[in-house]
């Protein structure tokens, strides 16, 4: 694919507003709003592509779509470039967070972080509870869902272990998608 | 410095199989740090996931934080790098040879088959968040809340975790 030479600043600026002001599952949303609709660097149809590309990848979700863009608009710099301003922003956020609470000096906020630790596995078991209805209906997914889930945590199988074991067996029962 | 090997180690092999934005590699980061390298607490662990929420950012960069507990400023740098570099060469990979990827018949259905085992791996990360996060009753209430709170509203949920740092602050100190 050919770069569109969009101009890195502008790129970097985005993502660098975007990586820091976005959080958890909005972030994709907040990306194509800014790409798509505001700026016009993509269309719908990019977008989802490009997306698709980072959702089979490894690696952070946003960061990945935000190097893809990088790449299609910019080239090589322009995928390092949105990359790393996608995602190291909000790891020195990060990083200033966690030196403070590891400090012993504040105790108080030691305390705070128990009841948002508490408050992080309400949010994961919420969020997975939301996932697991998609497949309600669909008895051998569950069940992949279930037998991965109970390999990790009883049986303490790797995640490249469970990945090679279960990922070819979902494949297997997943439908085709009809030619379109 | 074998510390910082490890670190290199340990965060470029879960880049590599990151999978579903990170969020899969909770339990495999918390085998490695917690129990075969005894880097944190589960304690710790849980204290660092409610961080990664917290702030803004992808989960896996929880790996930074661990990485400052090892070895200070060196270990967290080595620990986001070996974190974001791999994953980040495979997505460029990838990128580049899309033109040949997009006709792939089974790219679709791959996709679509990674998600039951991502999500597994999602409820496997909880269970693991939980060891360190969930003692006492106080802390089960906590997190039943938060839970009723994020399945029945639309509240934004760095608020609901900032709100449950308040109840810390008053209830475990």
């Amino acid at each position: 694919m050919t770069p569109k030479h969009v101009p890195v600043a502008a790129l970097l600026r985005v993502f660098l507003w975007l990586g820091t002001t976005t959080y958890g599952g909005g972030q994709s949303a907040a990306i194509r709003r800014e790409v798509v609709r505001s700026r016009g660097w993509l269309t719908d149809e990019e977008y989802l592509e490009l997306r698709s590309i980072a959702l089979i990848s490894p690696g952070p979700n946003s960061p990945n779509l935000a190097l893809l863009i990088g790449l299609r608009l910019s080239g090589t710099i322009g995928a390092i470039l949105s990359y790393a301003a996608a995602s190291v922003p909000s790891t020195i956020i990060l990083l200033l967070l966690g030196a403070l609470a590891l400090d012993p000096q504040f105790p108080a906020l030691r305390a705070a972080l128990r009841g948002c630790a508490a408050a992080a596995v309400g949010l994961t078991v919420a969020n997975a509870l939301e996932l697991t209805a998609i497949y309600r209906s669909r008895v051998p997914q569950l069940l992949v869902v279930a037998a991965a889930a109970v390999c990790v945590v009883f049986a303490h199988l790797s995640l490249w272990a469970t990945l090679l074991a279960f990922v070819p067996i979902s494949f297997a029962l997943t439908k085709p998608v009809a030619a379109t | 410095m074998p510390t910082l090997w490890q670190l290199t180690l340990v965060f470029s092999v879960l880049s590599i199989f990151s999978f579903g934005g990170g969020n899969a590699t909770v339990p495999q980061m918390y085998a490695d740090s917690v129990t075969h390298y005894h880097w944190i607490s589960a304690a710790d662990f849980a204290r660092f996931f409610a961080l990664g929420k917290l702030a803004p950012g992808p989960t896996l960069t929880m790996g930074t934080l661990i990485g400052y507990a090892v070895a200070g400023l060196s270990g967290a740098a080595v620990a986001t790098a070996a974190l974001l570099i791999p994953a980040g060469a495979i997505v460029y990979a990838l990128g580049r040879l899309w033109h040949r990827l997009r006709d792939w018949p089974w790219r679709e259905r791959f996709a679509r088959a990674t998600g039951p085992v991502v999500l597994g791996l999602i409820w496997a990360g909880a269970a693991a968040v939980a060891q360190g996060a969930i003692q006492g009753p106080a802390t089960i209430a906590i997190a039943v809340i938060a839970t009723v709170v994020m399945l029945v509203t639309k509240v934004n949920q760095a608020i609901l975790m900032l709100a449950a740092g308040v109840v810390g602050l008053v209830v475990f100190r």
